[in-house]
């Protein structure tokens, strides 16, 4: 029986679909693992990414926090923090926090990165302009900065969605559940309609919220041609920032 | 200058190739290296070994030094993957030998086969089994691991637990940690449904087992699943609950090897492994990699030497 | 409630063990490199021929991009997991996943470094009597060069990343000791790992930084004028 044809049965295999181990269950858990990591990164991220494309101060530790970032190895980071958060952060199921800790530290720098520049990268003109009219700097920064910022920003978000999504499997290795759950124990019991039917399920996920942020990021992307418009949207498409 | 920029470029690429390509030849296996003689009139062997389990690793480097030492060229197949993957890889040749467990393995071809204490009785009906498949069975060695469900001794003193039938009436609300196959195995989650009627809540995968004894002491298991041949069984002062009643059966480690490279010299060999090891000393040799991270290729060859076999 | 009892009272790092394993540690740190250059070469030798022609006929873009953009968004131990099934526990199964995820980068950045490339220089190429494909190699190429490097960087790095991951089927490189770290309670292996893939990121970055400065003068010097 092909590889195929075995996950199509775990799929509809009613046995499936109850329980804590069954499919809607590790689906919800991925689910809010990485909404929950989404989150908390978006909360510490924005309003760093903002102050310091704000100010213009501070871009250095930005632009390596964005790099380095990408240099991390989660799996690495999880297989340090897991036995730390037994000790000292013992909260919640097992390799809850560790799994949480890992995408949190994953997210922040797409997030921190593209708010910065995109923050820093509005265009000089309009920002006097603003200041002529009166407003104070915060004013600019949530009137001005941030919505002409936006694309970029969703377009972080988008990078470390996508990113957080798919490295909540790794979790899995560390005892907790999500769809990774599947993965890992279809490869320890050579379950291979249980493991490729993980493999689809996450993958599917993964692509799916892909294409969500696709279309965020094409709602709120300016459509006039003003200058400092085209400007923004030139950015956008420059290779290298935000997927 | 720009012709000059470009072929640095063209043979950086060239070079970049060849040492590619050149890398890649070697790169399936951890090659052991020859112990210098020429390899022509002997085979290749490969020894799979789990790289979850100490004991595995240790007994499998074993196999690999007194082959290697008599000149066969060996490597090792190493994962984390449990039974249902290599004995395919056995039956397909993509390993040669790997050390098995009696009744554990019995009871994997055959769930129905009538496992016992007794090593001799599971050998018996393990070897026609194997013979099926194109393997062979060698000595068993005296050394057993079985399955053994341990707890902590706060919670064996709190719930009056010290057999596994103790778990009956407390099960269901306590959790259970073990390898990802323990709800597969019939001497794991299946075995003590039948045997023992115990069904715990919860069960929590744990790929090793000082993770499961790592998970005991923090209190996110209540009961886990170690092997009898753990160090951190004393180490830790688990209380290991008592098979009372008989689930587990005589699981001697043996080697299984494919009947094609199974000469007279490779089953010496292997065999003569066999006949040194003992429950005891290969749960003290275990200790050494698991609690002081020794090297498993170093431990085993500091034993076969002491044992005169390399 | 206290842990770290019996096998769990150790230092974080263990430095004697560092020490007695050096030959090891060298073993994965190359097998990590050779997993990482051929994943990136093999990904190179795909993504330029389908770059090239995307950025020759504009329609074909649009489907090369997703059909990367979705590899690339595959979860990496999906994936792996996946190809297990059919290819093993081998260097192909992780070659063929880590080539994937390099692919989507390396064409976007391909095409839009030849995209960047201005008119003018196109247009005195053409002016001079360049055939196509000489304009292709001696001007468009060249030219596009600091993109390109900018996508193989990124590449790079994120498959160092992501051979970590591969631990699981049995390769890893450095992500063995991560596993073993693990598996073992033993964070001295688990931090070794990390600790040398993130520098050896570093250092590939580093290195490739250097060439592309090394390979295209003219763009320093004109950033200079």
């Amino acid at each position: 029986m092909g590889v195929l044809a075995k996950a199509f049965d775990f799929m509809t295999s009613a046995a499936n679909y109850h329980g804590q181990g069954g499919i809607p269950t590790r689906l919800w858990e991925h689910v809010q693992m990485s909404l929950l990591s989404l989150g908390i990164a978006t909360i510490i991220a924005l309003p760093v990414g903002l102050l310091v494309g704000h100010r213009r101060r501070g871009g250095f530790f930005a632009i390596t926090v964005g790099n380095l970032g990408r240099a991390l190895p989660s799996f690495g980071i999880l297989a340090i923090v897991f036995p730390l958060t037994l000790r000292y952060l013992h909260v919640g199921s097992l390799g809850f926090v560790a799994t949480l800790i890992t995408l949190i530290l994953l997210a922040i720098p797409p997030i921190m990165l593209n708010t910065f520049v995109g923050t820093r990268e509005v265009d000089r003109d309009t920002i006097e302009a603003a200041r002529g009219m009166g407003l104070s700097g915060t004013q600019i920064l949530m009137r001005v900065e941030l919505p002409l910022a936006a694309p970029l920003i969703v377009a972080g978000l988008r990078t470390a969605a996508t990113a957080v999504v798919a490295t909540a499997t790794l979790g899995a290795l560390v005892s907790w559940g999500g769809l990774g759950r599947f993965i890992v124990d279809g490869l320890a019991q050579g379950d291979k309609g249980q493991l490729v039917a993980g493999a689809v399920l996450v993958a599917s996920l993964a692509v799916v919220t892909e294409a969500m942020f696709a279309l965020l990021q094409r709602a709120i992307s300016p459509r006039t041609t003003g200058s400092p418009r085209r400007h923004i949207r030139k950015l956008i498409r420059r290779p290298g920032w935000g997927m | 200058m720009r012709i000059f920029r470009r072929s640095v470029l063209g043979a950086t690429l060239v070079a970049f190739v060849v040492l590619a390509t050149a890398c890649a030849s070697g790169g399936d296996n951890n090659t052991k290296g020859a112990a210098g003689s020429s390899s022509g009139t002997k085979p290749s062997l490969t020894v799979g070994v789990s790289a979850a389990f100490p004991e595995n690793q240790i007994v499998a480097e074993m196999y690999a030094q007194v082959l290697e030492n008599a000149g066969y060229k060996v490597t090792t197949q190493e994962d984390i993957q449990s039974r249902e993957v290599s004995d395919p890889a056995l039956d397909s040749g993509k390993i040669d030998i790997k050390p098995e467990y009696l009744a554990s393995e019995l009871l994997f071809l055959d769930p129905n086969a009538k496992a016992s204490g007794d090593p001799q009785n599971n050998a018996d009906l393990l070897k026609p089994l194997l013979a099926q498949k194109g393997l062979d069975l060698l000595t068993p060695s005296a050394a057993q691991d079985q399955n053994a469900f341990v707890t902590t001794s706060d919670l064996a003193s709190k719930d009056n637990l010290s057999t596994v039938s103790d778990l009956a009436s407390v099960a269901s609300g306590l959790t259970l940690g073990g390898p990802p196959e323990c709800p597969k195995r019939p001497y794991c989650a299946i075995g003590l449904k039948k045997t023992y009627g115990v069904t715990f809540g919860d069960f929590k995968a744990l790929s090793s087992g000082t993770l499961v004894a790592q998970a005991l002491q923090s209190g996110d298991i209540d009961v886990g699943l170690l092997f009898s041949t753990d160090p951190t069984i004393s180490a830790d002062n688990f209380v290991l609950l008592q098979d009372d009643k008989g689930l587990q059966s005589a699981e001697n480690i043996t080697p299984v090897v494919r009947h094609d490279v199974d000469t007279s010299e490779v089953a010496d060999l292997l065999n003569g492994v066999s006949a040194t090891l003992t429950t005891d000393n290969i749960t003290g040799l275990i200790a050494k990699v698991a609690l002081q991270h020794q090297d498993p290729a170093a431990v085993a060859k500091l034993f076969l030497q002491d044992n005169g076999l390399l | 409630m206290t842990v770290a009892q019996g096998s769990f009272q150790q230092p974080l790092i263990l430095w004697s063990w560092i020490g007695d394993n050096r030959a090891e540690i060298l073993h994965r740190v190359i097998e990590h490199v050779e997993l990482t250059a051929i994943a990136v070469f093999l990904g190179l030798l795909i993504s330029f021929p389908l770059a090239i022609y995307a950025y020759r006929h504009r329609r074909a873009y649009g489907p090369i991009a997703v059909i990367t953009g979705i590899l690339y968004t595959i979860p990496s131990l999906a994936l792996f997991a996946f190809l297990v099934a059919y290819t093993g526990l081998t260097v192909t199964t992780a070659e063929i996943g880590l080539v994937s995820y390099t692919l989507l980068i390396l064409i976007r950045n391909i095409v839009a470094g030849l995209d960047a490339v201005p008119a003018e220089a196109r247009e005195s190429a053409t002016g001079m009597g360049y055939s196509r494909r000489q304009l292709l190699w001696r001007i468009e190429i060249p030219l596009a060069l600091p993109v390109i490097i900018a996508g193989i960087r990124i590449a790079t790095v994120t498959t160092i990343g992501l051979v970590t991951v591969t631990a699981i089927i049995g390769k890893g490189g450095l992500g063995h000791f991560i596993l073993e770290g693990l598996l073992q309670a033993f964070p001295t292996a688990a931090i070794l790992g990390a600790v040398l893939s993130i520098v050896l990121a570093v250092v590939v970055d580093a290195l490739l930084l250097f060439s592309e400065r090394a390979l295209t003068p003219w763009a320093r010097a004109r950033s200079r004028a």
